[in-house]
């Protein structure tokens, strides 16, 4: 067997495993079934392009999904259509009690005491949308991390970021997800009542 | 909210501390044996944040559990083509 083949062996096997969580997370970020299906051909072909740049063959996974995340970026570049920002500025991170404090207190009441049956009753597709909700830094964080089980250091990778910055956008990006998500239980007026005013935590 | 972010003799980080390092403890990502230690221990005594723990651990859950998209054999079939023509 040449090097060649063992590469491409090798290639055509990692793609072949990683191929669902590839179009899964395509998916997510382009919206249909027919944009995810030319995404993920886009960053197979260009993947065997740049298959020189793979230091670490144990490194496929986040390797393969940071081409994705840059056919993306790419795609909307050609398309001509701005990401999503958020209101949040990722190098102003003035910690928890900046963003505790940018929370309406419905919210923080809510929060401090969250109802694990409201949880358990949450439909899987109203979870999803709140994801599909979050500004894109956040939400494809979010999709590689919680969804797809990168490390942090993989999808520090992926997406070309410190692992710094992957941690702050957890912590951000889930602070919103929880947020959305009982701004549509609240919406669909199913939000649990709290009855006690304020946050109470232990001292 | 107890604002404690460091020990005052019961070694407790406070409610601040633990929810920065919340999601990092609860993605297996905090690695420092000391962080882990006080983070637990605010745990053991704090009901809100518990509380707010095991919700978040139940959405992790749900999330990963949601990751349930398939590739077509029509894409796997198309990618094949691609790869035979590398």
């Amino acid at each position: 067997m040449t090097a060649n083949e063992d590469i491409k062996t090798f290639f055509s096997r990692e793609i072949e495993e990683n191929m669902d969580a590839l179009y899964g997370t395509a998916l997510r970020l382009a919206g249909t079934g027919a944009d995810a299906e030319d995404l993920v051909a886009e960053t197979v072909s260009k993947a065997w392009s740049a298959i020189g740049t793979l230091q670490d063959r144990q490194r496929f996974r986040p390797w393969i999904f940071r081409i994705l995340h840059n056919c993306f970026i790419s795609a909307y570049r050609r398309e001509a259509v701005r990401p999503r920002q958020s209101a949040y500025e990722e190098e102003d991170d003035g910690g928890v009690v900046a963003l505790l404090n940018a929370q309406p207190d419905d919210f923080l009441v809510w929060w401090a005491n969250p109802e694990r049956q409201f949880f358990n009753n949450m439909l899987g597709s109203a979870i999803m949308a709140a994801i599909d909700g979050l500004p894109d830094a956040f939400r494809t964080t979010i999709i590689l991390v919680n969804v797809e089980g990168l490390t942090y250091d993989e999808a520090a990778e992926a997406l070309g970021i410190p692992p710094g910055t992957v941690r702050s956008r957890m912590k951000r990006g889930r602070t919103m997800l929880q947020k959305a998500l009982w701004e549509q239980a609240r919406d669909a007026g199913i939000a649990p009542l709290q009855k006690t005013a304020g946050i109470r935590h232990e001292q | 909210m107890s604002n404690k972010t460091d020990t005052h003799g019961h070694g407790d980080i406070g409610c601040l501390a633990a929810i920065e390092a919340f999601y990092a403890y609860l993605d297996g990502e905090l690695s420092d044996p000391q962080a882990i230690e006080d983070f637990e221990h605010h745990m053991s005594h704090c009901r809100s944040c518990f509380s707010r723990a095991e919700v978040e651990k139940l959405l992790n859950e749900r999330m990963r559990g949601s990751a349930t998209s398939k590739a077509s054999e029509d894409l796997r079939d198309r990618v094949r083509r691609l790869m035979d023509e590398f």
